[in-house]
């Protein structure tokens, strides 16, 4: 692999706060390492700004291993960039070609209000997650793990809904901004393992409203989501969400 | 009551209601076409079917009402959501590319449901101010059985023109739509959404151009054929 250094041009979104107008402005970096992670990428603008005297772009970021789900970025109109399941810390600059010009974007959505420059405020999945994102359990010594059995195919579906590591790249990309393929995940992943059953009514039931009180979009079907997902979770999740709607409105119980 | 209403309250709710009016709308697609069809068969068919379908009049106007709540229903609550799905976004992207790689040269008619859906809408005002209310102009209605009724406003300009874009969109607007409205439903597994997408085109395409064959026939095979 070559170790040609690449000149890329960075168009970045700055906004020095949630009320100010924001613009983008365009920085050139002529001594880019194809090694290097797009982050790390932009580590160096920052220490190269900072030098300058100059504001740092803001960024989230946090494990730079692609599973805490801080690291976001529109870049190039796509989020985490240009590959399939693969968060932005994991993207590497030698994806880009030398001269390349690269458009960086916050996450765009009225539930995600922009923080500063390319950070937003995810805290709106945090307050769908405290509405029924859970299971009750009494605290004390964890019970015997294979006490209730399991099918492996059904743990399967769980553990595959369950890789949604709430970076918010669904919500990104879609064109309703809507967050069903997130919900739909954490729903999944409850409602098919046994413990998450006796709240699985009440959870896909609190869990929609919350969504739709953040101001979310609705789902139009598009598979965006999916396609931009960095855990690769399926739009089959999203047909799950809708069946167990349909049946805690129609057929529960109390 | 509650019960009842508070599906509407939510965005997957009022998703799956427009849902459920879509399906019920595509038999409603179905049993339209194949009455119509009957023109291919000939005046004494189609007349006697239309005689047929409107002989007890009572029985048509529930007919009536019950399709205009379908439409009514799945317009205004589509047209509801995607309004709250424009707002959703907030500022837009000043660059947006799809990362999926499954499109059919690109096209992405599942972005163009509503301009699609008014069309439709617009075609369907159409149909029913050339059919039902018999108000065009152009056309005397006095004297004309249901097959020459047919026959003059399907070779009139402005149905040609009307009809040919209506049904070519109404299929742009089934292709995402009829597959797409199984998925709202919750209907979704790898053994079978292959055979739901391509059935779902397949029933687009044969609505489609099972309405457009009608402007084609008039005009060119009947009309060409000395009948009208």
């Amino acid at each position: 692999m070559s170790d040609q250094r690449m000149r890329i041009t960075l168009k970045i979104w700055r906004q020095a706060g949630p009320q100010a107008r924001g613009e983008f402005r365009t920085y050139r970096l002529d001594d880019v390492n194809p090694h290097m992670s797009f982050l790390e990428m932009l580590d160096v603008l920052n220490e190269r700004l900072i030098a300058q005297g100059e504001d740092p772009v803001a960024f989230d970021h946090d494990c730079r291993e692609g599973i805490c789900g801080m690291c976001s970025l529109m870049i190039n109109g796509q989020a985490h960039g240009p590959l399939k399941e693969t968060t932005t810390c994991q993207l590497h600059m030698r994806h880009f070609r030398d001269g390349d010009t690269i458009v960086v974007e916050p996450w765009r959505a009225r539930a995600f209000p922009i923080v500063k420059d390319l950070v937003v405020d995810r805290s709106a999945f945090d307050r769908i997650m405290a509405a029924g994102g859970y299971v009750s359990v009494n605290t004390g010594n964890a019970p015997e793990a294979n006490t209730i059995p399991v099918p492996k195919d059904t743990a399967e579906k769980a553990l595959d809904a369950a890789q949604c590591i709430g970076c918010g790249a669904c919500v990104a990309a879609c064109k309703n901004a809507s967050a069903m393929l997130f919900v739909s995940a954490k729903v999944s992943h409850l409602k098919l393992m046994p413990q998450g059953h006796p709240e699985r009514q009440r959870r896909v039931l609190r869990m929609v409203a919350q969504m739709d009180a953040e101001g979310f979009g609705g789902c139009t079907n598009t598979s965006e989501c999916e396609a931009a997902c960095p855990m690769g979770i399926s739009v089959e999740n999203i047909a799950r969400l809708n069946r167990e709607y349909l049946r805690a409105e129609l057929c529960r119980e109390s | 009551m509650s019960r009842l209403t508070s599906p509407t309250s939510s965005t997957v709710g009022q998703k799956i209601l427009v849902a459920c009016t879509g399906l019920l709308l595509c038999g409603f697609l179905v049993v339209h076409l194949a009455g119509n069809l009957l023109l291919f068969v000939g005046p004494e068919a189609y007349n006697a079917y239309a005689h047929k379908l409107h002989s007890y009049e009572p029985l048509v106007k529930v007919a009536e009402v019950v399709l205009f709540l379908l439409f009514a229903s799945h317009i205004v609550l589509a047209v509801r959501l995607s309004i709250r799905n424009r707002r959703a976004r907030g500022s837009a992207y000043a660059m947006s590319v799809s990362k999926r790689d499954d499109r059919i040269l690109g096209v992405r008619l599942d972005y163009w449901m509503l301009p699609t859906g008014l069309v439709v809408l617009a075609f369907l005002l159409l149909h029913l101010v050339d059919f039902t209310w018999e108000l065009r102009p152009d056309v005397t209605y006095a004297e004309l059985e249901p097959y020459e009724k047919a026959l003059a406003l399907l070779t009139s300009w402005p149905t040609i023109v009307g009809y040919s874009v209506g049904t070519i969109i109404l299929g742009a607007h089934l292709l995402h739509g009829a597959p797409s409205l199984l998925q709202t439903l919750g209907i979704n597994h790898p053994r079978y959404n292959k055979c739901i997408k391509l059935l779902g085109g397949l029933f687009a395409v044969v609505i489609a151009l099972g309405f457009f064959s009608l402007v084609l026939w008039a005009n060119w095979f009947e009309h060409g054929g000395g009948h009208g």
